[in-house]
């Protein structure tokens, strides 16, 4: 029933409302968690729970208004006599039991429940601490002040009963040619019908007052639109069919009735409810959604002509509905979002068809169609991008109260900085990435903030621990990074660790890159704490967040220096589809560069060459050296140039470390749409995707990234 | 109670005449004009009404311009606040904007139909009515 619950409008104006003040109110406490409010974030605690409290009392939800009421007089007193000695911890304990309260009726509301939440335990709590606050005013000799006067809500919106989604029908009736007063007949049809009609059209429409239309009945049949609740058998049963010959009811879809009804030569053409009319605002811009102030009603817009026979309510002013916002389920947005993929492939089998590749053909309008074609594309797949982007401040907003309540549960005192909330990512990102961003969040609490705010102290760090929360876009990937200043991770006890859970070979430390040791606690069965605590570290938790990343394409990297703390940074393709990349030859294979990690073509001789002994290679290029990898020697791909004179060497950069390959033609450049690499081979280092060209053949998409960690591990 | 009902629909006006004459004596009306006739009446004969459900698609007058005219009548009668009739509005046009246009027109309460009789008693109890 959840859906129909909310198609009242009042309703859903209501639960969104509250639901942002809801977030603003745990976004000042979070904010001021261990500060004492001042005057202004009072004053706002204070009017956001006059809001609730009003908009809960018209809506008639009593608990959540006796709640945010109590809340409000507490603030009330707090606001008109400055007590100190405020006890803050215990203030923000209560407004975050409140807000908890009220979200989880609001909850119940969306369910489509009524919101039943017990709140007496909730509101003596709150009396017994606004009793201490007043007592605690009292001796600090301010007068009270006159108590809140509240005033009682005078205003109620009563939600109507919540009922099905109307049908439509098309119904038509054929009355067997000797029938005698047909128009009798198709009168008592319409008569039953009415009973459960929202809305019924009929022509002809003068059935009663002109008897000839009798024989129009016969000739043409008796045709009726209907719009009902009520579903098809039961409108079947309602319909006399003693001397029909024929009844065909169809249903149809909201918008084909309103079609019909403009056919049915109706004045108004209104269209039925159910279906308004769509416009997708793609713009950004949020004031375009209020621009539609214009079209509020006035008195005397639904005055109701006079009823002509037959005829549903004529309005005085036909309602036109604009809605600018509409919502879309994400399912459809990804079936576009595949369909354009498609069109991109199908774009490139176009225009580099074997066929166009006829010398001396003369291709010059065709190519003035292709452009136009590809801009188009392009612009296509924009917008869609931009419709599925959306900003991580919600996600990183949870981090607020994740860490909140962290800290407290571990009696650590931390603060949250949060930089670059506004940096948009597309949707199903940021589902995947909210619970392993949660995870490395929780854990930086738990294990990166030391216990001892002396060991802080001893080296020389603050006694507030610093977690810091980090998103920016930069090169097609979002960057994500949790940060504290906390232990840092030991490289020694991780080693320790990993061979006694044999993880690793038996190999000295001194084998190991710093990098490797610390990804060892993204391998399963990894957890250094010795004690499992309640917030983290039973052992299943990083290497499933490095799963889930690496599932949208994404990479988990980590640095830390042992005492000073940690850095997570998560790295995810800004977009999981398509991307723009340079298509190279070698040998008779073709791959796939990302356009923007490639920082140059050169073209260089042997000499520019060094061996080492170990058989690793190294390439000069304006006297800086750069490690070379031959991509056939890697892949093993026979028939390409094995000298650097032949081919052609692209500088690679990636995260700031860059990589040389050996490929041997350059082909075109081209947007890329990026298919899964088939589970069989998914084992080959340094693949990320896979693609179609235009001719129809395969080629690989590199992942740079893979490629150099790859060459350093050799 | 005295209750002026003002319904254009045979079977709204049938169903809100058995709910509402539980509570007191309803008269019904069919469409806005008659509904504000009914109400100067009243006034005149100094036996007011108590409460005045108004649907809001009507014939001649809809139910706005009821509402409207009806605060307009007891402003220029001079009547305070307290005493004047209290008006649920009862239709099916639940829109916010026109939710909020009622409000500001001076109706005690917004029924959405199909109506919720038992919310609709609380909203009675709560104004005082009964």
């Amino acid at each position: 029933m959840a859906e129909e619950f909310n198609t009242d409008s009042m309703l859903s104006v209501y639960l969104y409302e509250n639901g942002q003040l809801l977030e603003k109110l745990e976004g000042i406490i979070l904010e001021k968690q261990d500060e004492s409010f001042d005057d202004s974030d009072i004053n706002e605690i204070f009017r956001i729970m006059h809001t609730i409290k009003g908009s809960s009392g018209m809506m008639m939800y009593e608990n959540i208004a006796k709640v945010s009421h109590k809340l409000e007089d507490v603030f009330y007193y707090l606001r008109e006599s400055h007590p100190d000695d405020v006890p803050h911890e215990e203030l923000v304990e209560k407004v975050l039991a409140v807000s908890d309260f009220i979200t989880e009726e609001i909850d119940k509301i969306k369910d489509g429940e009524d919101p039943d939440g017990d709140e007496s335990e909730l509101l003596d709590d709150l009396d017994e601490f606004l009793g201490r606050l007043k007592g605690e005013i009292k001796t600090q000799g301010i007068r009270l002040p006159k108590p809140n006067k509240s005033e009682e809500p005078t205003q109620f919106y009563i939600t109507p009963v919540a009922e099905d989604d109307s049908h439509f029908y098309r119904i038509v009736i054929h009355y067997r040619n000797d029938t005698q007063m047909s128009n009798i007949r198709a009168y008592s049809a319409t008569y039953a019908l009415k009973e459960i009609a929202e809305d019924l059209l009929f022509t002809p429409d003068d059935i009663l007052s002109n008897e000839a239309s009798a024989d129009v009945i016969l000739n043409e049949g008796f045709h009726m639109l209907l719009q009902t609740k009520t579903c098809k058998d039961d409108v079947y049963d309602l319909i006399d069919s003693s001397e029909a010959e024929q009844i065909t009811l169809d249903e149809i879809t909201a918008e084909d009735y309103g079609r019909e009804l403009m056919e049915f030569g109706r004045e108004d053409g209104d269209v039925p409810p159910g279906a308004p009319p769509i416009v997708i605002n793609l713009d950004d811009d949020p004031q375009a959604a209020k621009d539609d102030k214009k079209e509020t009603p006035s008195p005397g817009d639904y005055v109701v002509k006079k009823k002509a026979a037959g005829k549903g309510k004529t309005l005085a002013k036909n309602q036109t509905k604009q809605q600018t916002i509409i919502s879309v389920n994400v399912e459809k947005m990804d079936a576009l979002m595949d369909l354009i993929g498609e069109l991109v492939i199908a774009e490139a089998v176009v225009l580099q068809n074997p066929d166009l590749k006829v010398p001396g053909l003369e291709l010059s309008n065709f190519q003035k169609a292709s452009t136009q074609l590809s801009k188009i594309t392009t612009e296509l797949q924009e917008v869609i991008m931009s419709m599925r982007m959306m900003p991580l401040t919600a996600t990183f907003q949870k981090m607020k109260r994740i860490v909140f309540d962290a800290s407290r549960k571990l009696g650590k005192d931390i603060e949250l900085e949060i930089i670059g909330e506004n940096t948009e990512v597309d949707k199903n990102i940021i589902e995947h990435i909210s619970d392993p961003l949660m995870h490395l969040v929780r854990n930086s609490v738990d294990h990166g903030i030391e216990e001892n705010v002396a060991d802080r102290i001893a080296l020389g760090k603050s006694a507030k621990g610093k977690i810091t929360l980090m998103a920016k876009n930069e090169g097609g990937k979002v960057f994500i990074s949790v940060k504290d200043d906390g232990k840092g991770l030991s490289k020694e006890k991780l080693y320790k660790k990993a061979l006694q859970n044999g993880l690793i070979d038996n190999k000295p430390i001194s084998d190991f890159q710093e990098k490797e040791i610390f990804q060892f606690i993204t391998l399963p069965g990894f957890s250094t704490k010795e004690q499992v605590t309640e917030l983290s570290g039973r052992g299943v938790g990083m290497d499933v967040v490095v799963k889930n990343i690496q599932d949208i394409g994404g990479r988990l990297d980590i640095e830390s220096v042992e005492g000073s703390g940690s850095e997570m940074t998560l790295m995810i393709p800004l977009t999981l589809a398509i991307i723009n990349g340079i298509v190279v030859q070698v040998g008779n294979s073709f791959f796939v560069i990302e356009t923007a990690s490639i920082k140059e073509f050169v073209r260089l001789t042997e000499e520019s060459m060094i061996q080492e002994p170990s058989g690793e290679e190294y390439i000069v290029i304006r006297g800086e050296c750069y490690s070379f990898i031959r991509l056939n020697e890697r892949y093993n791909l026979s028939e390409s140039s094995t000298k650097v004179d032949d081919g052609i060497v692209v500088v690679l950069d990636h995260e700031g470390r860059q990589v040389c390959i050996l490929i041997d033609k350059l082909l075109q450049e081209q947007e890329i749409v990026v298919k899964p690499i088939p589970s069989y081979i998914k084992k080959v280092k340094g693949l990320s995707g896979c693609t179609q060209l235009g001719d129809g053949s395969i080629a690989l998409i590199l992942d740079i990234g893979g490629l150099i960690q790859n060459e350093e591990r050799r | 109670m005295k209750i002026l009902l003002a319904e254009d629909d045979f079977a709204s006006r049938k169903f809100m005449d058995k709910m509402l004459s539980h509570y007191g004596e309803c008269d019904v009306m069919v469409d806005g004009e008659e509904a504000v006739d009914a109400f100067m009446m009243a006034l005149e004969d100094d036996e007011p009404y108590d409460l005045a459900c108004l649907d809001v698609m009507m014939p001649v007058m809809d139910g706005y311009q009821v509402l409207k005219a009806i605060r307009n009548i007891e402003a220029q009668k001079g009547i305070s606040e307290d005493k004047r009739v209290k008006v649920i509005m009862t239709t099916a046009l639940n829109d916010e904007r026109n939710v909020k246009m009622a409000f500001e027109l001076g109706c005690e309460a917004y029924a959405g139909k199909p109506i919720d009789v038992e919310k609709f008693e609380k909203v009675l109890k709560k104004l005082e009515l009964i």
